[in-house]
């Protein structure tokens, strides 16, 4: 069980207040992922939920039962560290034991419990070594390790991807998505990246400063983003943002269309622009396309095939079904 | 540092500074060994014999030498277990976040500037004096007898006197190693339901194995050493209660004008920390190791 409920939290450090009245509510079961720019209180709300932080005020639930005043050790979750935060002078074998030791497990449970985290996460070989003479994705799976031998009532991750390289980080996000389908237990995720965010989320929240800018699934913040701020945010490419009369013209302050929701034309077009930047990457072609008279640079996405250059002039139409429409407020109309 | 020139140049460029160190420890070194050997008393002039082993086994023989090796080690454990001990818990204090960090530090970090002689007077004269010191006035308004420490428990005095100087010293390594300690291998274990105590057993006491091992051997040196505390407060006595192996040379040949026979006690100092050097370095040199 691992439903987790936040009611009216707030987090000040001294006069600054980095997370103002917030309320979440986090399913039993579900890959929850905050995501937000940096410096935007994701680590503050993932380490006021672990109990590494106190509230400044509001309370925090975890499966019903009221939580805000318990250590950590007590709330029955696990954390992956953005470093790992593994041991240093332990085997993989004893950091992954750690916390059964501490929890007084037998010690042939504890051997079994490691037998099959080790294979589930091919981790078998190198038990007996100390976590620097690991590579960095090896590290993680200790951590990782490390978290499911207490079989915690949820998961905590804090950016557990961002030190490793990108083949890695495409990986490691495959096996966390797995290892949810397998344990199906709450997982809690912070990232920067939205690209993760997308892939591995049953339920994403944005955060902005501390606010909850958005709650949805993926695809929810993505057809139907609430405000500009997760319009920009979610999506790769950004969402391209026409102010002025094109906008007003469908009756809004702001209208934003996704890249992949413009087609384009040597020939004839709704707008005309000149390609300042081509990017090719076989499967699709990005194109910055500048001189349009509607913002100071259009994205848009075409497939592969279509190979526009440097100064060449482009047409382009937007989907009409696919226009987003904001008010003066930023606020979705 | 990798090819041939550039290894050529570097020996090349260091020879002067090995050159100046061998000659001035093995210059030194070699006269002990050679004085050693000889009956060279200033009080009685004319040749100098050669004797062999005579001054050694006049020293070996001395009825000090027992109680001087026994009080050098004594001297050395008993300092190093307070220093580290009370080095690790002031360590600890002054990690937490208080008001006043900074001057706290520099007062606790203090003693260290005080040079030995000093601050063996100052704890001679104005701590442990029987009629005067603060400790006699504290057992008198308790209403009890004033203990003369210099006189009853010398070698415990000396060492509280030592110890006082060189906890500031393993302290300040202490912290800095403790302030290197990520915060997150804490927290980890803090989530890893870790109580406090099996937090500093588990977490920090390893993590702090490298700068107690630095504090252990560079103590180690300097300790086998103490002089100059004893000299002021209690001249090694009653008997040989205080005295330690420096102390003893310093009585066999300074006060006795015997250069042959200080000598001999010279080298078999310089055997027995060699001895204390190798036996700390098979314990705990692998804590060095990276
Ligand atoms: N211990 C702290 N003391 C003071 N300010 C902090 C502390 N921890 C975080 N902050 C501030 O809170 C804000 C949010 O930080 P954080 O939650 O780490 O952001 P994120 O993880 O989203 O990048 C930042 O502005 C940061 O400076
Ligand atoms: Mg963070």
């Amino acid at each position: 069980m691992g439903k987790i409920t936040l009611s009216q939290v707030t987090k000040s450090f001294g006069d600054v207040q980095v997370i103002p009245p917030l309320d979440l509510e986090i399913n039993d079961g579900e890959f929850v992922v905050f995501v937000g720019p940096s410096g935007c209180g994701k680590s503050t709300l993932l380490r006021l939920i672990a109990g590494l932080e106190d509230v400044t005020s509001g309370r925090i639930e975890i499966d019903g039962a009221e939580a805000t005043e318990l250590p950590p050790a007590k709330r029955r979750l696990a954390m992956v560290f953005q470093s790992y935060a593994l041991y240093p002078h332990m085997s993989v074998r004893k950091n992954i034991a750690f916390p059964m030791k501490m929890a007084n497990v037998p010690e042939d449970e504890q051997a079994r419990r490691i037998e099959s985290a080790a294979k589930a996460l091919n981790l078998t070989d190198y038990l007996d070594r100390k976590p620097g003479q690991l590579s960095g994705g090896q590290r993680q799976r200790v951590a990782i390790g490390r978290a499911i031998v207490r079989e915690p009532a949820a998961f905590l991750f804090d950016e557990p991807l961002s030190n490793l390289d990108a083949a890695l980080r495409v990986g490691m996000r495959l096996e966390i998505s797995e290892l949810h389908e397998r344990l199906a237990t709450t997982m809690i995720y912070v990232t920067h990246d939205q690209v993760e965010a997308m892939t591995m989320a049953d339920k994403i929240v944005v955060l902005r400063a501390g606010h909850i800018e958005q709650v949805g699934s993926p695809l929810d913040l993505y057809r139907a983003p609430r405000n500009l701020f997760v319009a920009g945010f979610i999506g790769s490419p950004k969402m391209n943002f026409i102010e002025g009369q094109t906008a007003a013209a469908h009756g809004a302050h702001t209208i934003g269309i996704r890249p992949e929701h413009i087609e384009v034309s040597a020939t004839e077009g709704l707008w005309q622009g000149r390609v300042a930047v081509s990017e090719h990457l076989g499967s699709d072609s990005f194109f910055h396309v500048h001189d349009t008279g509607l913002a100071d640079v259009i994205t848009v996405r075409a497939s592969g095939e279509i190979g526009f250059r440097h100064g060449d002039t482009i047409f382009m139409t937007p989907r009409e079904d696919q226009l987003h429409r904001f008010g003066a407020d930023g606020l979705r109309l | 540092m990798s090819t041939k020139a550039s290894r050529a140049a570097a020996r090349l460029m260091i020879s002067p500074s090995v050159i100046l160190l061998l000659g001035w420890m093995l210059i030194p070194l070699g006269l002990t060994l050679y004085f050693s050997f000889l009956r060279y008393n200033l009080l009685m002039p004319g040749d100098n014999p050669f004797v062999g082993l005579e001054n050694y086994s006049y020293f070996l023989t001395d009825p000090g030498f027992t109680a001087a090796i026994w009080n050098t080690l004594a001297l050395v454990l008993g300092v190093l277990v307070i220093t580290i001990g009370g080095g690790i818990v002031l360590a600890l204090l002054l990690d937490q976040p208080m008001w006043g960090q900074g001057i706290v530090r520099i007062l606790v970090i203090a003693p260290f500037f005080v040079m030995p002689t000093v601050s063996a007077l100052v704890w001679k004269n104005m701590f442990l004096n029987p009629v005067n010191g603060l400790f006699a006035h504290l057992f008198k308004a308790l209403g009890l007898q004033p203990y003369d420490f210099l006189a009853q428990a010398p070698l415990l005095s000396i060492i509280g006197i030592v110890s006082w100087q060189w906890l500031p010293f393993a302290t300040l390594i202490l912290l800095t190693a403790l302030q290197s300690l990520d915060s997150e291998q804490l927290e980890a274990a803090e989530m890893d339901g870790a109580k406090p105590l099996s937090r500093f057993w588990h977490i920090m006491l390893p993590h702090l194995a490298r700068a107690i091992t630095v504090v252990v051997l560079i103590q180690t040196i300097f300790l086998l050493s103490v002089f100059a505390e004893i000299l002021v407060t209690t001249n090694g006595g009653p008997g040989y209660a205080s005295t330690n192996l420096t102390y003893l040379i310093y009585v066999q040949s300074l006060l006795q004008y015997d250069v042959g026979m200080g000598s001999a006690g010279g080298v078999v100092a310089i055997i027995l920390a060699n001895i204390v050097a190798i036996f700390l370095m098979r314990m705990i040199g692998k804590n060095l190791e990276a």
